[in-house]
């Protein structure tokens, strides 16, 4: 699935938006750490179909994911 | 006042600075409007904060903030924010939002939050809560840019 990132994690990754392989926010979490350099170090939120989601859940695939660093508009 | 309470998705995003004579021409949009009898309005403006300066040179002041957002989220996160402020507020009767992306230099506007009501506790009211959610819900990330032109993320406290 097509992971986005933003700000600060998508500078880390270099990137605005990774491929990654996970059926679970739990193994989503742990290839993103193997995959973006400090994100265990970094404060971000997974947000899926465009809601903040902090449980642990199954994930088909389908839906849209996103890692958020801290808010900042204002 | 149809149009506002049908909460349709609206694009709050600007590219660049407020322009202050928009305040203005939005202030004057409403003079049609009989039944308002106040207007709130907060706005934003770029601040030269000094961040980081106990291991920073004293000399690295933030000289712009550059936004970006997860535009998509964004609108649909503020579309539930104001539809709760309308209920919650029922005597408003216009709500108007817009927020900068891109590089924004000190001084300049990057935020506005207009509401019109018929008195004016509930327009104060609704602006003080809107700004708050939107600082805290929407996903929109700053790059502060010193003057040495290195940088630093932002994060709303």
């Amino acid at each position: 699935m097509e992971v986005l990132l933003f700000g600060m994690i998508a500078e880390k990754a270099n990137t605005d938006r990774v491929q990654i392989s996970a059926t679970s926010l739990s193994e989503l979490r742990t290839a993103l750490t193997a995959r973006i350099p400090d994100l265990d170090r970094m404060s971000y939120a997974i947000a899926v179909d465009r809601a903040v989601v902090l449980a642990d859940r199954a994930l088909n695939g389908t839906e849209e994911i996103a890692v958020l660093p801290p808010f900042a508009g204002g | 006042m149809s149009e506002v309470r049908q909460h349709k998705v609206k694009d709050i995003f600007v590219d660049g600075p407020i322009d202050p004579s928009f305040v203005g021409t939005s202030i004057a949009k409403h003079a049609t409007r009989q039944d308002i009898g106040a207007h709130e309005i907060f706005l934003g403006q770029i601040r030269a904060d000094v961040v980081g300066a106990d291991d920073r040179p004293p000399n690295n002041v933030v000289i712009a903030i550059e936004y970006t957002a997860y535009r998509e989220m964004a609108l649909e996160t503020m579309t539930a924010i104001r539809e709760e402020a309308f209920v919650r507020w029922p005597e408003m009767t216009c709500l108007h939002v817009h927020h900068s992306l891109g590089t924004i230099p000190v001084g300049q506007l990057c935020f506005m939050v207009f509401a019109s009501s018929k008195h004016r506790q509930q327009a104060r009211e609704a602006v003080a809560y809107v700004v708050d959610r939107i600082k805290s819900e929407l996903p929109i990330f700053g790059k502060e840019i010193f003057v040495d032109n290195t940088h630093q993320w932002k994060r709303n406290t």
